[in-house]
């Protein structure tokens, strides 16, 4: 999947208007310049985290936890300081899981570089959905 | 540095056995200056800064009259560039910052200000954007002098001869040395195990060979900064006569944390070989280098093996900057600040090229942005946390002083979720006791006169102790954690109590008690002039301090005084995550 197919996805499940998506994101700053320049490449895990991170803040008023110490399991968490919170914070809410490198379990990694299919995008945007509903039960 | 591998060194001064040589500096020009003060977007908005927002900081600078105060450079950090380079050149983010650098620069000039940019020596900056200024160099430099700019930070993500964080982990064949079993001289056989010395304690024995011949990597915190950070294989040889031999080295290659490729060679302190060998089956599948020709003089010659380019190429990198800076700038005043998280020991090489140097990774990670004030934490595992930046730095005061630049245990996170006011309290005077750069990383919007970050930001006494023209990093003297030199010992354990002591230009002294624990400590701790003295006593007026009939004590908080002709000085307990913070003077 493509940024831009990404980000459209991503409004879509919101039932946002997805025809102008780009000028929003980038003016309510959940989206980067970058994503409007790659748009055709395909998603990194690293920036869909961003990207449902930031939406989630941003656009929906989920508030970031703030001890993120249990993400540090993820061995490369800290592989990029840009993007460490975004992981941390999807990563916490349940929304993206980690990847287990070793037979034996134990050794988790996010992947922050990997691609992953659609079928398993779907089920973060599902996720992020959730996540939106269960804070606004909370707050009724 | 422009090519695909890294670069000949030809200029002895950036080598490993240089670094701590007085005589003829790298460069002459580099000026001798306190900590920088000023404001940086990284820890208040991330990526998220904007032209606007950098804006409004500067409006809150002057509104606040922060700049008296001394923070004077506003920094724009990652985030702030167009993601691809537009004919060779930098550009900014066309959304966040449509006036372009210049306008940016114009605005904080047109304040009294001065002002900062950022980049890295990598091929890209740590968002990714691939505008790092690795073959950019001049065509860069150009360009900052053109945008005026008075400050750099210069960070180190995807840096392309090292495999520690941030760049990729098969690097490793630059940074590390092969795995060594043998050498052999004349026919001559020497083991690496039995025959050799080990210099350091990076490097160790695994079966028949000696391995991790190279530098730590400093980017955690799992590491002392202090003592020789890396290792090297020395052999003794003797000669019957000086003449001419041949050096063949028993090697096995790897691309992983400890083993590489990349070997240097020493004959009696002269680099007589310095490159990438042939690459072996495997890490454990020895084979012989080609012979190499080798000077000895009759009697013993030191042969040393070993990778320092760890530390070489990063410096090599930033000096190629400070080079075009210099070149461009002819003469103007920039700071460089060194931000390569402490990952190839820079206490060791920073003063040759820099002002200060980041000595950790980040302090948080969970930046703010705009209306979020992001978090941080006063402890944790990891570096992201105030107590792990000062665990180290705190031991690191000699590498520190006017004559060489400053330990930079990253911004302030004051102003930030996750913390109290009183972890901040201690969080600013430690800074200010270790002569800490002081930038502040918070949105200053939500500051305003008279409230308690305000106060404590602009508390002029213990900005003055950071400033002090003497310039002397606080010594830790005494802790109550059970060791044998508090001021050199690396602890990570906070369940314990501080004391610090500064001198000043003026005779007095500065001494801090911190307690590090998350509990109140309820227990009296007491220093004593003569401990201050036997401490620091080389770095002060010690007659005055020794023979003073009585003493002012100054609380810098409370601004309480006292005058006392005891030479005790004692605290009876101090709050959790708290400090007490007083200048003595001495009184004849």
């Amino acid at each position: 999947m493509t940024r831009e197919q990404f980000i459209v996805r991503l409004l879509e499940v919101f039932n946002e208007d997805s025809a102008d998506a780009f000028s929003a994101g980038l003016e309510k700053s959940w989206l980067e310049y970058e994503d409007k320049l790659y748009k055709d490449d395909e998603i990194s895990r690293k920036n869909i985290a961003r990207i449902i991170h930031m939406y989630l803040l941003k656009e929906k008023g989920i508030s970031d936890i703030q001890d993120i110490s249990k993400a540090g399991e993820l061995r490369d968490l800290y592989d990029c300081r840009v993007c460490a919170n975004h992981v941390a914070q999807v990563y916490l809410k349940g929304i993206m899981g980690a990847k287990e490198l070793s037979v034996k379990g134990g050794f988790l990694w996010f992947d922050l570089d990997g691609l992953d299919d659609s079928d398993a995008i779907e089920d973060y945007l599902k996720r992020a959905v959730d996540t939106v509903c269960k804070a606004g039960n909370r707050e009724e | 540095m422009n090519q695909d591998r890294p670069s000949k060194i030809t200029d002895n001064r950036l080598r490993f056995d240089a670094f701590t040589g007085t005589e003829d500096a790298l460069f002459p020009s580099k000026k001798i200056r306190l900590p920088a003060m000023g404001w940086n977007s990284w820890n208040a908005f991330g990526s998220g800064n904007t032209e606007e927002l950098t804006k409004a900081m500067v409006d809150k600078i002057k509104e606040l009259g922060l700049d008296e105060f001394g923070y004077k450079y506003v920094v724009l950090d990652d985030g702030c560039y167009r993601p691809e380079r537009v004919n060779d050149h930098l550009e900014s983010d066309p959304v966040k910052f449509p006036s372009g650098f210049k306008a940016m620069a114009d605005y904080v000039h047109g304040a009294g200000l001065k002002f900062g940019m950022y980049n890295d020596i990598g091929e890209k900056l740590c968002s990714g954007a691939e505008v790092g200024i690795y073959k950019h160099e001049k065509i860069d430099c150009e360009d900052y002098i053109k945008w005026d700019i008075d400050f750099i930070k210069v960070d180190n993500c995807y840096y392309m001869w090292d495999n520690a964080t941030f760049s990729n982990p098969e690097n490793a064949v630059y940074s590390y040395a092969p795995n060594i079993r043998s050498i052999c001289i004349a026919g001559k056989t020497y083991s690496a195990v039995s025959d050799a010395e080990i210099t350091g304690t990076r490097a160790s024995v695994k079966d028949d060979y000696v391995t991790f011949i190279g530098t730590f990597d400093g980017t955690a915190p799992d590491h002392s900064p202090v003592d020789i950070r890396s290792s090297e294989l020395v052999f003794e040889v003797e000669a019957d006569e000086p003449d001419i031999y041949e050096l063949v080295v028993s090697y096995a290659s790897g691309k992983e944390e400890g083993i590489g490729r990349w070997l240097q060679i020493a004959v009696n302190d002269e680099i007589v070989f310095d490159d990438m060998l042939p690459e072996t089956e495997s890490p454990e599948t020895f084979m012989d280098s080609a012979p190499l020709k080798i000077r000895l003089n009759s009697g013993f010659n030191k042969i040393r093996l070993m990778n320092h380019r760890r530390q070489e190429n990063t410096l090599c990198s930033y000096s190629e900057i400070r080079k075009e800076l210099e070149n461009f700038g002819q003469g103007r005043d920039i700071v460089f600040s060194i931000c390569e998280w402490g990952k190839t020991q820079p206490q060791n090489w920073g003063h040759l090229v820099g002002d200060s140097w980041r000595i950790l990774n980040d302090i948080t990670f969970q930046v703010g942005s705009d209306g979020n004030p992001g978090t941080a934490a006063w402890e944790g595992d990891y570096t992201t946390a105030i107590t792990s930046q000062y665990n180290k730095a705190v031991i690191m005061d000699e590498f520190a002083g006017l004559d060489k630049g400053w330990n930079d245990p990253d911004m302030l996170v004051i102003g930030m979720d996750g913390i109290t006011e009183t972890m901040c309290r201690s969080h600013m005077a430690m800074w200010c006791m270790m002569n800490s750069p002081l930038m502040l990383g918070m949105d200053l919007r939500r500051v305003n006169k008279g409230d308690w970050i305000y106060n404590l930001i602009s508390n002029k006494d213990l900005i003055a102790l950071d400033q002090d023209p003497l310039a002397t990093q606080a010594k830790r003297i005494f802790t109550t954690y059970q060791c044998e030199d508090p001021s050199i010992e690396y602890i990570r354990d906070n369940n314990r109590v501080d004391v610090l002591a500064k001198p000043l230009d003026n005779g007095d002294i500065a001494l801090a008690f911190f307690n590090l624990s998350t509990d109140e400590w309820k227990n009296k701790v007491s220093i004593s002039a003569e401990k201050i003295i036997s401490s620091i006593g080389s770095k002060m007026n010690s007659k005055a301090f020794k023979n003073a009939s009585s003493y002012h004590v100054k609380d810098l908080f409370s601004k309480e005084n006292i005058e006392t002709s005891d030479k005790i000085f004692s605290i009876d307990s101090i709050e959790a995550c708290g400090c007490k913070v007083y200048r003595i003077t001495p009184v004849s």
